[in-house]
């Protein structure tokens, strides 16, 4: 577990979980929101002790509109009992995050973890319609709605995704939800030589048809899926003349979860100079379509500064996903903060002005 | 309220004599966007650069006047219009395409470039700019994304907000600041993300790096009558049940038809109830069987006079037909008031009659022209500015028709934004507490309140709407 010494509690309702959030600003204590436990070790060490809160109370499907294709879902939902209720009308989010299974929604807006389907999805960003938080001061704040286009106010879906909460925990979710696919197609191939490997993923990248996934692996694999209506789907894999492979493969696929991990984001087109740097023997994989890697990190805080600083140089980042604390706090989850982070600590004071949520662990 | 001699000419000293304007009568000329209510600026300032940009936002914080950043002036719901007065920030003079980038995919602009300028000059790399607003021949990008503007294609592509990658901005304080960029998953908050359809209220927008994407090597673009609005709408739920999300999904009632058709000559049904537009793209295997596909569902649902466009021309003419509708609305009356709400999908049959009801009551034409696959309705109640008393009418019209797009679950707003004209309807939808929530953003980036004040929030300042007083809560009611 990341943080010590703390009293674990689990509200029931939104409200007692707001309620507990201004009692504990008030006695100056921190708390550190857990869904499914699954990026805990997101970020930098906590900076106080403090109660972990976990959400897994609030874990209903609020309302599933099978023909307007929404759902609304309390955050500690698990995303596979999400997926269950929305496949039986044929229906799914398109969120394949690695560490899978167990992660819940909550977890996964506050943290912003995509995996590959995100290439012809997007994330989360692009399908969250609503959101509702509980704040520090013990108010509840939706914004947002339950219809799939909105411009009624600010868009502050966008400003709680990928904030590690600390505008305000998470209580419950909106999303567009996606029809599943009429055919769903996955192929491989293999290459020894990375020169090979890479010009197979921009071969399938660039096929007329988009690929919805294409990840890429050092060990010289690229496995690519296509979705969409029969006919373009096997012309798409005639054309390419790759094995074909099982779809299965995408969920054990997302069950990737390395003891010590960076995600490193960069322009699509220069994430492979930052890859390049890595030994033969690194492991990784990569989205190259999107422009994220995840790599095994086998060596100490040096290295990950080494390849972050190439991430940086390169426009990008590195962030730690994953990995015991000390070698986090060497290490540094975020490296430099961006030239923005006044205004972002301004928008985090607005929220949670004494940091009880979460201090420490995120860059503002 | 006449700027001071002082402040008018520190304004012409960053951006020139004659890029400041402030003779009443031709103030007059900005008065206003492309909705109904309007109140002249005290200066109109035309800044060339970022630079500029900046230094005038510092001479107005300095001055606590209120600055209000201003495009082609095709928005629906005021929000360039300057209603505490101020400063019009013009940008059309910042209209150069900075760079397109084949490979990354990725275009450059400054806030004045036209909407539909990026996409014909990113044609010629076989890209285009997804974001298509009817009014795409005049809006600008800065525009678009200041409003998160929508239009035809967003049901499959997504709106402005997904295809902003980042942005150059001034904030209230003059600061020059990137936010975001070409890199997914960024450090920190999402401030490209926020800033993206606040309405000016939280920036002044000075570059806009977009997404770009390759133009489908095939479309096809099928139109399809229906005897009434609900068939039509039904055979819209069955389309994306089936497992399609066509790229374009569009209803056009009788009224628009008509009007459509005489302007026209499109070969639009004019006995038909209501019309389909859909359009799908993609590899020529693909749209071959997702509009056999998409044939099948709606002759399923009662669909009938099916024409699919058979030349480019053909296409452009049924899309002339869609987007030209507003204009061609003139035929019947003058004057139009064209509203913008959203409903969760399946509410689209009771949400068209409520609004054919309330036509009825206050004796006004009204013609449906919408995206009907994202429930984005968009009625607009024609009339004649000449007849005496009835913008009121209009006006109550409209609000009750939005009532109604609350009371099913509804958005204010799917892409016009709130600005001038829906602030006040704001706590229809959003709690004190929801409200207070945005309100910290504001005063976080803009303590003093200059950017564009008056929009989005309910402005106590202003009259409120006798139907705003009404009670019931959509959000709490009907969401969580």
């Amino acid at each position: 577990m990341v943080v010590t010494r703390v009293t674990t509690e689990k509200p029931a309702t939104a409200e007692e979980l707001a309620k507990r959030l201004r009692e504990a600003a008030d006695a100056g204590s921190a708390v550190f929101p857990v869904g499914g436990g699954r990026a805990v070790e997101m970020g930098d060490p906590p900076a106080r002790d403090g109660i972990e809160m976990r959400m897994g109370s609030l874990d209903r499907v609020i309302e599933h509109s099978q023909a307007d294709m929404v759902v609304s879902v309390e955050a500690g939902i698990s995303l596979e009992a999400l997926q269950a209720e929305l496949g039986k009308t044929g229906q799914f989010l398109p969120l394949d995050p690695f560490n899978s299974p167990g992660h819940t929604i909550g977890g996964l807006l506050a943290t912003g973890w995509t995996g590959p389907l995100r290439q012809r999805y997007g994330s989360p960003r692009d399908f969250l319609i609503g959101i509702r938080v509980a704040l520090p001061d013990g108010h509840l704040a939706s914004a947002g709605g339950r219809v799939v286009k909105n411009v009624s106010g600010y868009d502050l879906m966008k400003l709680h995704y990928g904030a590690l909460g600390t505008l305000g925990v998470i209580v419950a979710a909106s999303f567009k939800v996606f029809p599943k696919p009429l055919h769903d197609a996955t192929v491989q191939s293999r290459h020894t030589a990375m020169d090979e490997a890479w010009a197979a993923a921009d071969r399938v990248l660039g096929m007329p048809m988009a690929p919805a996934a294409v990840e890429l692996f050092s060990d010289g694999r690229v496995l690519a899926r296509f979705l969409g209506s029969p006919e373009a789907t096997k012309r798409m894999v005639a054309d390419l003349g790759w094995t074909k492979a099982e779809a299965l493969g995408w969920k054990k696929h997302s069950t990737a979860a390395p003891p010590k991990w960076a995600r490193i984001a960069a322009p699509r087109h220069r994430l492979r100079s930052i890859l390049d740097r890595l030994g033969r023997d690194e492991r990784w994989w990569a989205s190259p379509g999107i422009g994220v890697a995840n790599w095994e990190v086998a060596g100490g805080a040096e290295d990950v500064q080494a390849v972050r600083a190439a991430a940086t140089a390169a426009g990008g980042s590195l962030v730690l996903m994953a990995g015991p604390s000390e070698f986090r706090h060497d290490a540094g989850a975020w490296g430099t903060p961006p030239a923005t982070l006044h205004l972002m600590r301004r928008l985090r004071s607005a929220f949670d002005p004494n940091q009880v949520i979460n201090p420490g662990r995120f860059v503002v | 309220m006449a700027l001071e001699h002082a402040v008018l000419e520190d304004l012409r000293r960053v951006v020139g004599r004659e890029h400041v304007i402030e003779a009443s009568n031709d103030l007059r000329i900005f008065e206003r966007d492309a909705s109904i209510e309007g109140a002249a600026p005290d200066a109109v300032v035309l800044p060339a650069t970022t630079a500029e940009v900046s230094a005038v936002i510092k001479i107005a914080s300095k001055n606590r006047i209120p600055v209000v950043p201003r495009g082609a002036g095709t928005g629906l719901s005021g929000g360039a219009v300057t209603i505490h007065g101020g400063i019009a920030l013009q940008v059309t003079r910042m209209r150069k395409i900075l760079e397109i980038d084949p490979v990354a995919q990725t275009a450059l602009v400054e806030p004045g470039v036209v909407n539909q300028e990026l996409s014909l000059v990113a044609a010629s790399h076989r890209l285009f700019y997804a974001p298509d607003p009817s009014s795409q021949k005049a809006c600008t990008i800065g525009g678009n994304a200041a409003e998160n503007s929508g239009g035809p294609h967003c049901l499959y592509y997504g709106v402005t907000t997904n295809h902003v990658l980042g942005m150059e901005v001034v904030l209230a304080d003059g600061s020059v600041q990137w936010v975001a960029g070409d890199a997914p998953d960024r450090i920190g908050l999402d401030l490209c993300g926020v800033l993206v359809g606040s309405e000016g209220t939280l920036c002044a927008i000075t570059k806009i790096k977009v997404r770009l994407l390759s133009t489908p090597p095939s479309v096809a673009t099928l139109l399809a009558a229906f005897s009434s609005i609900d068939a039509a709408s039904q055979a819209v739920s069955a389309v994306i049940g089936r497992g399609i999300v066509p790229a374009a999904l569009e209803m056009m009632d009788k009224v628009t038809v008509g009007a459509v058709e005489a302007h026209y000559h499109a070969g639009y049904p004019t006995d038909a109830g209501a019309v389909l537009l859909v359009e799908v793209d993609g590899i020529p295997e693909s749209t071959r069987e997702l509009m056999a596909a998409v044939r099948n569902v709606l002759a399923e649902n009662q669909g009938y006079a099916m024409r699919e466009a058979q030349s480019p021309s053909e296409r452009d003419l049924l899309w002339a037909g869609r987007k030209g509708a507003i204009g061609a609305l003139g035929r019947i009356k003058p004057n139009y008031y064209l509203h913008d709400g959203v409903v969760p999908r399946s509410r689209l049959p009771q949400i068209l009659s409520a609004v054919g009801e309330i036509g009825v009551h206050y004796r006004l034409p009204v013609a449906n022209v919408f995206h009907a696959g994202d429930g984005n309705l968009h009625p607009n109640i024609l009339f004649d500015l000449r007849d005496r008393d009835v913008l009121p009418q209009v006006e109550s019209a409209g609000e009750e028709m939005l009532r109604a797009v609350v009371e099913l679950g509804g958005a204010l707003s799917g892409e016009h934004g709130i600005g001038l004209e829906k602030n006040a309807f704001m706590p229809w939808v959003f709690s004190a507490d929801d409200l207070d929530a945005m309100r910290r953003v504001k005063d976080a980036l803009d303590a003093h309140g200059i950017m564009n004040p008056g929009k989005i929030f309910p402005d106590p300042q202003r009259k409120a709407p006798h139907l705003a007083g009404r009670t019931g809560l959509a959000i709490e009611a009907k969401w969580w």
